[in-house]
């Protein structure tokens, strides 16, 4: 289980804009949060919520016009802003992996399976024979559950869950301690889906590595994540662990969206909340808090100023003024029992 | 605070404002504020439209521009521009006094200069324009004075001092210092050309306006380009769509038909069929349009084959469209956008082409003002009256920057996802 | 065979088919087609008969490969049967001439499931809606763009002069599925084909379109054959469903009782799958082994053989018949009993 204490990640206000014609866009504004050491963080959001720039942005993999404008991100007590591109070569795939949503061109279409995986330890660890390569990349594969005799295949002739599976082969065979996984099984069938969100819970049990992911799909991290972190319009809006958030969101837009997401159980009978509005146009995002044009609870100060992201509970953080005291407020802020 | 979250609450389920204020005013105040709104280089779209308005308007009105008729012979060959051309002197005993031009070339008066000098040509063309003028008067009046020729300037001024002839006529070059040598003689009358003030990119070896024959060029230059920029694609875009919606052994006949005309170096296609034709404005336009018809087909064809596969096509026809609605309203409006950034490189191309037809000598008859003729014409001169080509080459290369330009940022606005807010 | 059982006279079918087979030829390169003994077909629907009643939302689910989309697409004549047949309203589509087809799909319209996609980026909104009247009603003319008007505010579009001269590019995800919807309701049509028609809107944004689609039905009095994926969105529109696999149809009854009682593995499995949004509910089942087989070679017997936990020898074998097991209730299993 996730290791609450020891931190493996620490965000601390990061800022990524991009530069368009029509101005500049803050994808990212002011985030900070943790990633603790083993934990399964979901990451979740609409589009245009900066969920995949964070992700990108965690491996320094924002490409121009955008660029980490600001902020620090300490990979184990160090801040990798200000590492060189060497070192940051050397924790792109050794420390952190990323996976991605269409396997199909994320992979070398002209390298076989086991070509991909021994090329990827011979870029970290350049001494590794090729046969222990091969070996370490063999025991890897059937513990994902794919067929030994499928490592002389190339990516076309396995399927979306086969190809999968050998991302995180290639996240996992260098011992990474993080797994940035960006809607990974938003293209897969759903039954394959269910069988890749077990393997990634059975790989962070067997290996201890961390796992961010990153998805659309609310019910999916309520199955498989323990923390699950809430995005809009380039702020974080709440983060907490999982049972407590979805027993009481406290953001109003996290109760918003966890009330709008189909329930296949038939004992649940409650309607599909409907949300007013829609995610706002980055160039031109509303003044102050930046979901007060849809929110139902939203007071004066929520359009003039934006709130902090802030501790309310031990584990749980939110960005709102229901529950932040302010000068120009009116309302006291709402305490939260943990 | 209630009231604030109704607002709230209305304003998040319709438009943003600045997209209402956008939809509210007027057109050209919508030119100017869209160019914020959809971004791009709308300075870009500005400056070629603005440039070839300039052009168009010269091709269609030369006579505004040309100051000159650019058939005419109307200075002295190859002067550089803004050359003077050579002013002529009369010289005349300081005693005879004021002499009037009209006594000086007056039936009675004997007039001198050198042997070939350029000052008869001068001194004839002051006795036309003077004849001209009176007879516009009706008087009845006609100059022609005596003419007598000397081997140098010095003869010809001891004549003037003896009293032989009435005065002698010389450019300042021809003078030089001798004149000082006869105090008793002085210049009674400065006779100057008609330009007088040089040419603004001097004259050809027949002696006529560069800067005309450009002006009146550009209209050559505009019809055949723009004739056979239009002919083509009225051909090539139709049985490009035709080909790619039907498909089948007509469109493999035609393809392959396209593709070998395609494959003919361009010049000596033209050449070829221009032969065939014969000489002709006509001819030349059709030769330079059969050039590019396979292009407009392939790009057509190509894109039509795309655009059929997109997912509003099938909604088209799910909605019970006929075949030939959705090739004339889903498919041809969508192929378009990279067709009119084919036509007007197209244009600028067929200029190039038709300056190289007539470079070649094939086509336009001989005097006609341009610019490939010129450039023929002008290019054993590059030493020595730069000018000649310099200017044609030019007007060529601006000509067709300008369609480049034009095309490009059409293709800017014509796509509405680069608009993209 | 299938028997189908009688059906009460109030509910009538609009949409029957019978046997519903599609097959594509595979393409194959020169070489291999010179030397191959036979052609290979991808099955992607194999002998499929069920019915739409009318004035109910039908929903078609399965994961990819399982023929759903070309169901639909059979269902409205954009397509044409390998074999079998689709009589919509007592009229068997593949007797239609091309013509008459054409003045059928009045009655037959469509919605996307990428609404991006499906509109004509050079059409404004207000013209692309007008499309289905300029085609079908072109007598009514004078009346088109109040109609059209009507239409953009019934679906939720205000203020609708506002969007009627935009394109699509310049409003959101969510509002063009809108438009999708006004373009095809336009018409005035018995049945709608909603090829997974909120799979690419925002989460927040498709209840929104789901109760639009459900209070539409309503109002209009529309019969849909609703295709997804996502079992979970089929519960707020589908009242009846049928499972595909594979291109047959496993299981298929009223939403509540395939939800409540599934009586074939396949779709006990299917249903187990889905994430439930509430950690307090992690699924416990395992899933089945292996992956959807290809359907060029689909396993012989039942489909779903390979991967089944209660297979036997004849499942390799016997394909299984569809049929009735609780009323109205059809599975293709030989041992469907066991779940009853």
């Amino acid at each position: 289980m996730a290791n609450q204490n020891e931190k493996l990640m620490e965000i601390r206000d990061l800022c990524v804009t991009y530069k368009t014609r029509l101005g500049s866009v803050s994808a990212v504004d002011h985030v900070s949060f943790d990633i603790f050491k083993g934990e399964i963080l979901g990451l979740v959001g609409e589009s245009g919520c900066g969920k995949s720039t964070m992700g990108k942005a965690l491996m320094r993999m924002i490409d121009p016009p955008g660029e980490i404008s600001s902020g620090q991100i300490i990979l184990e007590g160090e801040d990798i802003m200000g590492y060189t591109p060497d070192q940051m070569r050397d924790v792109r795939g050794r420390k952190i992996s990323m996976i991605f949503q269409d396997p199909m061109t994320s992979l070398n279409p002209t390298q076989r399976v086991d070509e991909h995986i021994i090329e990827a330890i011979q870029v970290h660890e350049p001494k590794t024979t090729k046969e222990n390569g091969l070996g370490r990349a063999t025991s890897l594969i059937e513990r994902l559950g794919i067929q030994q005799r499928r490592l002389n295949s190339y990516p076309h002739q396995l399927s979306g869950g086969m190809r999968q599976r050998v991302m995180i082969a290639l996240g996992l065979v260098l011992n990474a301690n993080l797994i940035v996984a960006d809607e990974a099984t938003t293209s897969l069938d759903v039954i394959v889906e269910a069988k890749l969100a077990d393997q990634l819970r059975e790989i962070r049990d067997e290996f201890g590595v961390a796992l961010l992911a990153i998805t659309h799909n609310i019910a999916l991290v309520a199955e498989l994540a323990d923390r699950i972190a809430v995005m809009y319009a380039g702020h974080m809006a709440e983060i907490g662990p999982v049972e407590d958030v979805f027993d009481n969101p406290l953001h109003p837009y996290t109760q918003g969206l966890l009330s709008s997401v189909p329930n296949i159980k038939l004992d649940d009978t409650e309607e599909l909340y409907k949300m007013a509005g829609e995610p706002p146009n980055l160039t031109h995002p509303p003044s102050g808090c930046r979901f007060h044009p849809r929110c139902p609870k939203a007071m004066p100060i929520c359009s003039k100023l934006a709130p902090k992201f802030e501790e309310v509970t031990p584990g749980r953080q939110v960005q709102c003024w229901l529950y932040q005291d302010h000068p120009q407020k009116e309302t006291p802020a709402i305490k939260v029992t943990a | 605070m209630e009231q604030d979250n109704q607002n709230n609450q209305t304003s998040a389920n319709s438009v943003p404002e600045w997209m209402l204020d956008l939809d509210r005013v007027g057109f050209v105040r919508k030119l100017f504020i869209s160019r914020k709104w959809y971004g791009g280089d709308w300075w870009f779209v500005a400056i070629s439209a603005v440039l070839l308005l300039f052009i168009i308007l010269v091709g269609v009105f030369p006579q505004w521009f040309a100051p000159y008729d650019p058939k005419a012979e109307v200075g002295p060959s190859l002067l550089a521009p803004r050359e003077l051309p050579p002013g002529y002197s009369l010289i005349a005993p300081k005693s005879a006094g004021e002499l009037k031009l009209e006594d000086a070339v007056a039936r009675g008066s004997t007039l001198g200069f050198v042997y070939g000098s350029p000052a008869s040509q001068a001194l004839r063309e002051i006795t036309t324009q003077m004849n001209n003028e009176a007879q516009e008067q009706g008087s009845k009046t006609r100059y022609q004075p005596r003419l007598s020729r000397f081997e140098t300037v010095e003869e010809g001024l001891e004549a003037v001092l003896s009293g032989k002839i009435n005065g002698f006529i010389a450019s300042p070059a021809e003078l030089g210092e001798s004149l000082e040598k006869y105090p008793d003689l002085a210049i009674a009358i400065d006779l100057r050309g008609e330009a007088a003030k040089g040419f603004l990119m001097g004259t050809n070896q027949i002696g006529q306006d560069v800067f005309s024959r450009i002006i009146w060029g550009t209209r050559i230059a505009l019809i055949v380009g723009l004739s056979s920029a239009i002919v083509s694609f009225l051909i090539g875009v139709p049985l490009g769509l035709i080909s790619g919606f039907v498909g089948g052994p007509f469109d493999r006949v035609l393809t392959l038909l396209m593709d070998s005309l395609y494959s003919f170096p361009g010049l000596i296609l033209a050449i070829s069929i221009a032969a065939v034709l014969g000489a002709g404005i006509g001819n030349i336009i059709v030769a330079i349009a059969a050039l590019y018809i396979p292009t407009y087909f392939r790009i057509v064809r190509g894109q039509t084959l795309q655009v059929k596969e997109e997912l509003y096509v099938e909604a088209a026809r799910s909605l019970g469209a006929t075949p030939l609605k959705i090739l004339v309203k889903y498919i041809f409006p969508n192929v378009i956008p990279s067709v009119v950034i084919i036509f007007s490189v197209n244009v600028g191309d067929a200029i190039l082409t038709e300056a190289g037809l007539s470079f070649l000598g094939f086509g336009l008859p001989p005097d006609t003002p341009d610019w490939g003729i010129d450039l023929a014409r002008g290019q054993d001169y590059l030493r020595r009256a730069w000018w000649l080509i310099t200017y044609p080459g030019l007007m060529v290369t601006t000509v067709t920057l300008a369609f480049s330009m034009l095309g490009e940022s059409l293709s800017e606005i014509l796509n509405p996802r680069l608009a993209e807010l | 065979m299938t028997e189908l059982s009688t059906l009460p006279e109030q509910e009538k079918s609009l949409v029957e088919i019978n046997n519903l087979r599609r097959w594509f030829p595979v393409q194959k390169n020169f070489i291999d087609q010179m030397l191959a003994q036979k052609i290979d077909y991808v099955r992607a629907v194999d002998d499929v008969t069920f019915n739409i009643r009318q004035g109910e939302a039908f929903g078609l689910a399965g994961e990819s490969g399982s023929g759903k989309s070309t169901i639909g697409r059979l269902t409205i004549g954009l397509d044409k049967p390998t074999k079998g047949e689709v009589i919509f309203d007592g009229i068997n589509l593949g007797k239609q001439s091309s013509e008459e087809l054409r003045k059928l799909r009045r009655r037959m319209q469509v919605i996307f499931q990428d609404p991006m996609a499906s509109l004509n980026p050079r059409m404004t909104l207000g013209d692309a809606i007008m499309e289905g009247l300029r085609i079908h009603k072109p007598e009514l003319k004078q009346q088109h763009r109040d109609m059209v008007l009507t239409m953009m505010e019934k679906v939720g579009m205000t203020p609708p002069l506002f969007f009627f001269n935009k394109y699509p590019h310049q409003i959101s995800g969510g509002q063009r599925q809108r438009v999708v919807i006004a373009r095809a309701l336009i018409t005035q049509p018995d049945l709608i084909l909603a090829d997974e028609p909120i799979a690419m809107a925002d989460v927040s944004v498709r209840a929104l379109l789901l109760d639009l689609m459900v209070q539409l039905k309503k109002e209009f009095n529309l019969t849909y054959l609703f295709i997804t994926h996502d079992l979970a969105t089929a519960k707020y529109i589908c009242e009846r469903i049928g499972i595909l696999y594979l291109g047959k149809m496993m299981e298929m009854s009223d939403l509540r009782e395939v939800y409540g009682h599934p009586l074939h593995p396949y779709t006990q499995a299917l249903l187990a799958a889905v994430p439930v949004p509430d950690p307090h509910q992690r699924r416990t089942q395992p899933m089945p082994e292996g992956e959807i087989p290809n359907p060029i070679n689909p396993p012989s017997g039942c489909r779903f053989h390979p991967r089944c936990p209660i297979a036997k020898e004849q499942c390799s074998q016997v394909e299984p018949v569809f049929r009735e097991l609780r009323p109205g209730h059809f599975v293709a299993c030989h041992f469907a009993e066991q779940n009853l």
